[in-house]
């Protein structure tokens, strides 16, 4: 499995830019019970044929990469939730969309650390693809929410060191509010 | 660190702005590529990426660009980095860590000289076909 949840979170989010996904919701809200993730896009979708193999680790379209013959993204996610007693679940529709969603209990032993939600963030909302991304984040009722539309219109280019710099201060302002409380 | 506005982040940007047309950069610029595939992601390539930028700030160093692309392929060696600057052969660099990507800036980006010891020179063939 994935080292951090940040992690998970970040190739979660991946699939979904992979998918064509032109609009995605990413939702993480934590509490002291509670760790909920909902990762709703409006890409390309799967069939309930392809669906299933997808959630096996020896399965991939083929399409990325002509010769591999793995995709871990979701198999990691089934393996955390299995592993940690929390629920993992994905729902998809062909031509429509597809919406990742997982509980995890924070209080299990076997529950990979939270991470640097901070540079995941920043990751995901600076990944060269044309459609926006929402964020909405929150700690014991404490949050935020920033989409990669504002940023764009506050900053310009997002490949440039300089406001990543800038875009890296204002998440991890954005963190250190609702971590504080 | 107060909670910052979208409206200072503008501003602070708008501030840099300024500074950068004042400056004369010469107008070439090194680029930076991280793999962030499942692989890089499970490798660490986000605290590479947050150790460049960590170390290109605190160098100063204003022209460069980076972006992030999926596996090359080179999955036993991520987190993998290609690293272009004017004027030298583009590289590929395997197992970018935190510390490599300090060394990268400081040796590679500002003093012109490949860390050697951690280049692969291309990806993969059957990703590159």
């Amino acid at each position: 499995m994935h080292a951090t949840i940040c992690d998970l979170i970040t190739d979660l989010v991946q699939n979904s830019i992979e998918a064509c996904a032109t609009d995605i919701k990413l939702n993480v809200e934590e509490t002291k019970t509670n760790l909920n993730v909902v990762i709703a896009d409006n890409g390309k979708g799967m069939s309930t044929a392809v669906l299933e193999k997808a959630k096996d680790p020896f399965y991939s379209d083929g399409q990325k990469h002509k010769h591999r013959r793995v995709g871990l993204g979701l198999p990691f996610l089934f393996q955390t939730a299995e592993m940690t007693g929390g629920n993992a679940a994905i729902k998809s529709t062909e031509g429509v969309g597809t919406t990742v969603t997982f509980q995890f209990d924070p209080a299990n032993v076997d529950l990979p650390m939270f991470g640097n939600f901070t540079m995941a963030a920043v990751t995901l909302m600076t990944y060269g693809f044309e459609g926006n991304l929402t964020i909405e984040r929150s700690v014991d009722g404490a949050g935020y929410s920033i989409s990669k539309m504002e940023v764009l219109d506050a900053l310009g280019d997002l490949n440039d060191t300089e406001n990543l710099i800038l875009l890296k201060n204002y998440m991890a302002s954005q963190e250190e509010e609702i971590k504080v409380l | 660190m107060a909670k910052m506005t979208l409206e200072e982040l503008r501003s602070l940007r708008d501030t840099k702005k300024k500074e950068m047309t004042q400056r004369d950069s010469g107008g070439k610029s090194a680029q930076i590529i991280i793999g962030m595939g499942t692989c890089g992601i499970a490798a660490g390539a986000k605290e590479a990426f947050d150790a460049f930028l960590d170390e290109l700030n605190s160098h100063d160093v204003k022209d460069t660009r980076i972006t992030q692309t999926g596996c090359m392929g080179l999955c036993f060696s991520e987190p993998t980095v290609e690293v272009a600057v004017p004027g030298m052969p583009r590289v590929i660099y395997g197992n970018v860590d935190g510390k490599v990507a300090r060394r990268i800036v400081k040796e590679h980006i500002i003093g012109k000289a490949l860390v050697s010891d951690h280049i692969f020179d291309k990806p993969a063939a059957d990703i590159i076909k």
